[in-house]
């Protein structure tokens, strides 16, 4: 009950951003939101479950892409194309997971970087199909309604906000049961031990699907939003480097925390945007950051938390 | 006929410097067990190097060599000193991330420091042309197969018959037992990554003159790489040589048969394929996959 | 025989003429072992003669060569680990084996996650039906935590506890997975001889209280003469004795297997 408090809390004092926060202010805490949805699929499969992808913006852009893709050629509204690409990203972690219950450490990150690499090309080389290196422009949510009931307009930049808020709010809920079923415990179970997994009678292979689609299903929902809310879906949004930039928020948090992700995705979110005229610096910063923190601090921020509480206790 | 020796031909030189980064590579997971995803900037900071020393300085093309030599070297160093610290006891994910890490920042500061122009070597060798049979390649692209070979070859005997060599195999196959028997673990980790940035940044050199150089490249060129190592089996400098040919070959045919959107894809299924089907690589040796 | 006499006697497990091979060698070979209701067999044998192997036959992470594996009267011999532990086998391993990250509670709970009737949609819905369920769970976890001593370290990360206490978590967390059969792999290794004491008496309790039957794999021969009805001795992955552990440990071939010349046999070989 504790969490829920402050969990509703949190969630409606982000709902008072566009009250304070002007036009710059207000993308980043959109861009902010989307990572934390990001991360928060990421790290169901790389840090609950143990298996490391470096595809996740890959998933993003599969989201986005169907969006787009099905506005173009169906016409299809948000509450069709959102479902649409949760399940269809979902569809591509299968088939990424399939590689996984094979390989494991090295070979599956190269396995998934490659995955990524590959959605990327045909992202820009399928011209006919997306748009190619230009990509595809996406209309945007206009008048809408919930079952027909709740109506409202998402025009200005405050709506799209609030409805990555909502996204968000629906993420974490969605994750924090995930993580607290038994499912989240067998995932954690085959991280641990693959083996004394199986000897518990755990099916490490559904679970290990599992986690791959709910962490691409995730990124698929993030995709499929930001598209409307950047009007366009193009290739270079999707590429190893943003998949890097959710790594190293899922990292810097603490993979395999729940907290983490959230934590990391502000503040590798707002830092960086913030640079100002050092923006130019921003993948730099990342790539010192994701060498420092897993050198110096594999565990993240939630392991400096952790150890801090156990200090005091 | 004619038109698929020439395609032949130029798959042997892209093979070639595959082979080259893929060989150092292979070297640094077989003996010090680090996925190294920054190899590729090895590559691309060697191809600027030498452009920067053969037309900016105007330094002939055998002391720019020798300058891409020294500078791989000592980016190999550097890069060993970040990377091999957290291998031990720890998730073997670790040095993907770090190493990843140090890539994006590799790229970042060329593209901050050199920018994103792509850039391509011009020498007076690329006009003297080559003629083999039908098959035509100008000088420069000629020397690339030859380079691979040569320093294929050395590497070999190096690790047949030198103490280094066996140091290095030593590490390969037992690394408890080899550090018990008193080899210099440190050193054998600089030794193997400044051997795998001199090769890769040679590489970058030699194929400055076929594809352009830019700060982005490194990515693909470890891909590729990656892809190599796969096929070829973890850790097999033989089985690096031979299948880094092979991807060269079958993306030339590939492009000039199937069309070139597709040239960059097809190694990526043949990964998955191999991975799927002989998880210890085409021609690699029973490994364990974790 | 009548048709309840063979009901009460058909073994709990029945592995006929069991061949595995690795390479050129041959680790188990033609080996028999029955288990029968409510049964402790243990199963012994020197250094390298097969027990291990024959234990990972019998919980599937091997494939056998040949032979076949039936285990409460159905054909199990190519079915996957998780299976077997969804049909009644339990095991604990010579190398102890945790799931690191978690509390003792969630190392019990993992077990249980087979028996769990409703959905794994209630569990993610967290419907009051699967809350139930899992309270249920969670105060059963809790109760044979309290046999095994070890209630006090419920919500404590399983790693804090001692090698001897993680040892009795895992026999705790098969027998809370409600097995039929229970393979234990060398359980007193690695313990001080009063917990060795405990051990036994917990072993038997497991029988008498909660109907498992179980295959023992042991060295330390005090353990097994206190509690196997049978005894199965393995030499160079052949079945070179069968029978009560008195008579058994009398045995020549068997004496000779663990001392004599079987040694300088096997040298010459």
């Amino acid at each position: 009950m504790k969490h829920l408090a402050l969990f509703a809390a949190a969630i409606a004092l982000l709902a008072l951003a566009p009250v304070v926060l002007g036009g710059h202010g207000l993308s980043v805490m959109t861009l902010t939101l989307t990572n934390l949805v990001l991360a928060v699929g990421l790290n169901l499969v790389a840090g609950y479950c143990g298996q490391f992808s470096f595809a996740q913006a890959a998933f993003f852009g599969i989201g986005a892409y169907t969006t787009a893709i099905m506005s173009r050629d169906l016409g299809t509204g948000v509450w069709i194309n959102l479902p649409a690409g949760i399940i269809i990203a979902g569809l591509f972690g299968l088939v990424l997971g399939v590689p996984a219950l094979r390989v494991k450490g090295h070979f599956l990150a190269i396995v998934t970087i490659a995955f990524q690499t590959v959605v990327y090309l045909t992202l820009v080389q399928w011209t006919d199909f997306t748009g190619g290196q230009n990509g595809i422009l996406v209309p945007g949510v206009g008048e809408t309604s919930i079952l027909g009931i709740i109506r409202f307009n998402v025009q200005s930049l405050d709506s799209y906000y609030w409805l990555t808020l909502a996204l968000a709010a629906v993420a974490i809920v969605v994750a924090w049961r995930l993580v607290h079923s038994r499912l989240g415990r067998e995932w954690i179970a085959v991280r641990d031990d693959e083996t004394l997994a199986q000897a518990v009678g755990v099916n490490t292979t559904t679970t290990k699907l599992s986690a791959f689609v709910a962490s691409a299903a995730f990124a698929g929902a993030a995709g499929a939003l930001n598209a409307y809310t950047m009007r366009t879906a193009a290739p270079d949004d999707f590429t190893i480097f943003i998949s890097s930039i959710i790594l190293a928020i899922m990292i810097l948090g603490g993979k395999g925390t729940f907290l983490g992700p959230i934590v990391g995705a502000f503040i590798l979110t707002i830092i960086p945007e913030s640079l100002g005229e050092f923006s130019r610096y921003k993948m730099l910063f990342f790539g010192v950051l994701l060498i420092l923190t897993i050198t110096f601090l594999p565990g993240g921020i939630m392991q400096l938390v952790r150890n801090a509480r156990t200090r005091r206790a | 006929m004619d038109l698929f020796l020439q395609y032949l031909a130029n798959g042997i030189v892209v093979g070639s410097s595959y082979v080259l980064v893929a060989v150092g590579l292979t070297l640094i997971f077989g003996i010090l067990g680090i996925v190294n995803f920054a190899h590729g900037e090895f590559y691309m900071l060697g191809g600027f190097a030498g452009i920067g020393l053969a037309t900016v300085l105007g330094l002939p093309l055998i002391v720019s060599l020798l300058g891409v030599v020294a500078f791989a070297a000592l980016l190999g160093f550097l890069a060993e000193q970040i990377l091999n610290r957290q291998v031990k006891d720890k998730d073997p994910t670790n040095s993907i991330v770090s190493s990843f890490g140090l890539a994006v920042v590799l790229q970042n500061a060329a593209l901050l420091v050199i920018g994103p122009q792509p850039m391509l070597l011009r020498t007076d060798l690329s006009m003297v042309p080559v003629e083999i049979g039908p098959v035509y390649l100008p000088l420069q692209r000629a020397l690339i197969p030859v380079a691979m070979i040569v320093l294929v070859g050395a590497l070999h005997l190096l690790l047949r018959y030198t103490w280094v060599g066996m140091s290095l195999r030593a590490m390969a196959q037992q690394p408890t037992v080899a550090r018990m028997c008193g080899i210099r673990v440190s050193r054998v980790a600089i030794v193997t990554f400044m051997t795998g940035a001199v090769f890769a940044g040679v590489a970058g050199f030699l194929m400055s003159s076929v594809f352009m150089v830019h700060p982005l490249i490194g990515n693909m060129i470890v891909l590729k790489a990656f892809t190599v190592v796969i096929l070829g089996g973890m850790g097999s400098v033989t089985g690096a040589a031979a299948a880094g040919l092979m991807l060269g070959i079958v993306e030339s045919m590939t492009s000039a048969y199937l069309g070139n959107g597709l040239r960059d894809i097809v190694g990526f299924l043949m990964v998955v394929i191999v991975l799927l089907a002989w998880p210890q690589g085409i021609f690699g040796r029973k490994l364990e996959r974790s | 025989m009548t048709e309840t006499e063979t009901n009460m006697t058909r073994p709990v497990l029945e592995a006929r003429g069991i061949v595995r091979r690795f390479g050129g060698i041959t680790a188990v070979d033609g080996v028999d072992v029955t288990v029968g209701q409510g049964e402790i067999v243990g199963l012994i044998g020197p250094n390298g003669s097969g027990k291990s192997t024959m234990v990972n036959l019998l919980t599937g992470e091997l494939a056998p060569d040949k032979g076949t594996i039936r285990f409460a009267g159905k054909d199990i011999t190519g079915v996957a680990p998780y299976r077997r532990a969804r049909l009644g086998i339990a095991r604990s391993f010579q190398m102890l084996r945790m799931f690191t990250s978690m509390s003792v509670e969630d190392n019990m709970l993992t077990a249980t996650h087979i028996h769990m009737k409703r959905g794994l949609l209630s569990s993610l819905l967290n419907l009051p039906s699967a809350r139930a369920e899992e309270d249920e769970v969670r105060a059963r976890a809790r109760d044979l935590l309290a046999m095994f001593e070890l209630e006090q370290f419920a919500g404590r990360p399983v790693t804090a506890l001692s090698i001897g206490q993680q040892r009795m978590v895992e026999l705790a967390r098969g027998v809370l997975s409600g097995p039929k059969l229970f393979l234990l792999d060398e359980p007193a290794a690695g313990l001080a001889p009063p917990n060795v004491d405990r051990l036994i008496a917990l072993i038997k309790r497991m029988r008498d209280e909660f109907g498992i039957s179980i295959l023992l794999i042991e060295h330390d021969m005090r353990v097994v003469r206190e509690l196997c009805d049978r005894v199965v001795v393995l030499d160079s992955g052949e079945l070179i004795a069968e029978g009560h552990p008195e008579t058994v440990v009398n045995d020549p071939a068997v004496i000779e297997a663990y001392i004599g010349k079987g040694w300088s046999r096997r040298a010459q070989a």
